[in-house]
């Protein structure tokens, strides 16, 4: 099924930057031709990027212990487990999914899955991922790779 | 009823940029009391400039908030082209000018539509206002995408755009590639029209203010990126001297500072000073919907806000129009920059507010040292003044309705705790 990859995160934040180097490295080794990849740099714009008939897969940092753990999650998933999605927006992106729902749910993807990379709290500019959340940019591309062959 | 007391504490208040808590504590039936605190981990940019080159800080500013990115860079570019003597080119300034209407849009919208409105609709967050007020929610991220789409433009990406340089931008665009921006704008600003309307509506508590508004004021134009700062109880002065009549200062309870004028004390900056200061440079547009959803010149009732920020949303979707309709391509996109020792300061209006900025420069142009001082710090104690007058006659209510109300009055102030960068500095003493 076609599938858009939607990458979030701030990239100055340091590890909070995970998602944008996960799609980098995706988009490095490239992707199979249905595969859409997508930077949302802003959550309220998920409302949008959710509006499709592809399949979604949003890549994004999320705090969580031990740090550089890729977690494959759908969205009711992320309190369940004990993750918070990290969110230095107005807008959440569980509560931009569950917008998208309540504004536009007969026009939404039949299909979201999150892949998470926990990471601690960041507090500070920094431009470079941390060693152990690098580490994980790889299987987390692998893992969006496998999700977008189905 | 001697000697009762009663603290409404919100750990955690939501639909605010950043992380903050509240305390209001009363005795005796009178506010002893209000804190609004802020703890979001320090973030050091300014120490993080010093030791940078100049034509680093639009971009390492810019990514101080996520919010609002462009007001960052627009002071900083401001500060270190005022410093430099460095003139630019007439449609430079007004691409600039659009893209900061592409940021009020972005930020006013979200504030508006999906943070405050739900306080006044009686909603705990806009996914649950979204199942009644579904309209209203789609028009506002209509109207958002299209400022998404001027800073996208402009700025190179959304969100932290990169575009800007001291002295111009980048890259420039064509003329042909402002057309569709403009049609989604001329749709935005009809839906940004229906969005006063609709914000006019609610419900306001009975409850003004006498403050002292702080804003840039322009001879010409609503201000957005220059002007001299100016207050409506007489300071008029420009950005340069903001450090002789503004002072920082460390409150006990925040790891942030709060600013007060010399003189006066607790001071208001954001959309109620802008207008208040500036009613009539608005667009004709903008003015029939202001005078259309009842506000006067001055508006004191901080409630109001939503209404005022509504009003620059169509004034942002307006100016926007106008300056691409004038657009001609100038002939470079930047004009030639040359380091050398300099004192630079600028001050923009950002959407919260007053964004103030200073750099010293050595003779390479290495920042020896910056300041930034955002609006939410310049609110701060003027949020603590609000709630402690606002919360005094509402004693009778509830618990949980004093509550909500205490945060609605926050959030009137669209407070950007990321954005408060100056922090207290720890001091370590060693024995």
């Amino acid at each position: 099924m076609a599938t858009r990859v939607i990458a979030m995160g701030q990239a100055a934040a340091g590890d909070d930057g995970v998602g944008f180097a996960v799609l980098d490295r995706l988009r490095h080794d490239g992707v199979a031709a249905d595969v859409e990849l997508v930077r949302a740099d802003e959550d309220a714009a998920l409302v949008d990027l959710l509006r499709t008939r592809q399949a979604v897969v949003i890549v994004d940092a999320v705090l969580g212990v031990p740090t550089g753990r890729v977690v494959d999650l759908q969205p009711d998933d992320l309190a369940a487990q004990g993750l918070t999605p990290v969110s230095t927006h107005g807008l959440g992106v569980v509560q931009a999914i569950a917008l998208a729902h309540a504004v536009a749910a007969d026009e939404i993807t039949p299909t979201i899955r999150i892949v998470g990379i926990t990471i601690e709290r960041p507090d500070r500019y920094a431009q470079v991922l941390s060693p152990a959340v690098a580490a994980a940019v790889a299987p987390a591309a692998a893992r969006v790779r496998a999700l977008c062959a189905g | 009823m001697s000697g009762e007391r009663r603290t409404i504490k919100v750990d955690y208040l939501a639909r605010v940029e950043g992380e903050g808590g509240l305390l209001v504590k009363v005795r005796d039936g009178r506010v002893v009391e209000t804190r609004l605190d802020i703890f979001e981990p320090p973030r050091f940019f300014e120490a993080f400039l010093r030791g940078r080159a100049f034509t680093e800080a639009p971009d390492i500013t810019a990514r101080i908030c996520g919010i609002c990115p462009v007001a960052y860079q627009m002071s900083a570019v401001q500060a270190l082209e005022a410093g430099l003597g460095i003139a630019i080119d007439p449609q430079v300034r007004a691409l600039r000018r659009l893209l900061y209407c592409g940021e009020w849009i972005e930020s006013h919208v979200l504030h508006v539509t999906m943070l405050h409105a739900p306080d006044f609709l009686g909603y705990p967050d806009a996914v649950r206002m979204a199942a009644d007020h579904r309209d209203a929610v789609l028009r506002g991220l209509a109207v958002k995408k299209a400022g998404n789409a001027i800073v996208a433009l402009l700025g190179g990406r959304e969100i932290h755009p990169v575009n800007v340089r001291v002295g111009g931008f980048y890259r420039t665009p064509t003329p042909a590639e402002l057309v569709p921006l403009a049609e989604q704008l001329r749709a935005a600003r009809d839906q940004a029209y229906e969005m006063v309307r609709w914000v006019a509506g609610f419900e306001f508590p009975d409850f003004e203010r006498d403050y002292e508004f702080v804003a840039l004021v322009h001879p010409d134009e609503y201000p957005l990126a220059e002007g001299r700062i100016v207050s409506s109880r007489g300071l008029d002065a420009p950005a340069r001297d903001y450090d002789r009549h503004f002072v920082e200062e460390h409150v006990p309870h925040s790891n942030a500072l709060q600013a007060r004028l010399r003189e006066r004390g607790a001071y208001l900056c954001g959309p109620l000073a802008r207008y208040a200061l500036n009613a009539e440079r608005l667009s004709p547009l903008a003015r029939a919907a202001a005078r259309e959803a009842g506000l006067g010149d001055v508006c004191r009732n901080p409630f109001r806000s939503i209404v005022v920020r509504a009003v620059e949303v169509l004034w942002a979707c307006d100016e926007a129009l106008r300056v691409i309709e004038a657009y001609e391509p100038p002939a470079r996109p930047a004009a030639p920059v040359e380091p050398r020792a300099a004192s630079c300061y600028g001050a923009t209006e950002a959407p919260r507010g007053l964004l103030y900025h200073y750099y010293r420069l050595d003779a390479d142009g290495v920042v020896l040292d910056a300041k930034i001082v955002p609006p939410t710090s310049q609110n701060q104690r003027m949020v603590e003044e609000d709630l402690a007058a606002f919360v005094g006659p509402r004693l009778t209510l509830p618990n949980d309705r004093l509550t909500a109300q205490c945060e609605q009055a926050v959030r009137n102030y669209d407070p950007c705790i990321s954005c408060a960068t100056h922090f207290l500095t720890v001091k370590v003493e060693e024995a």
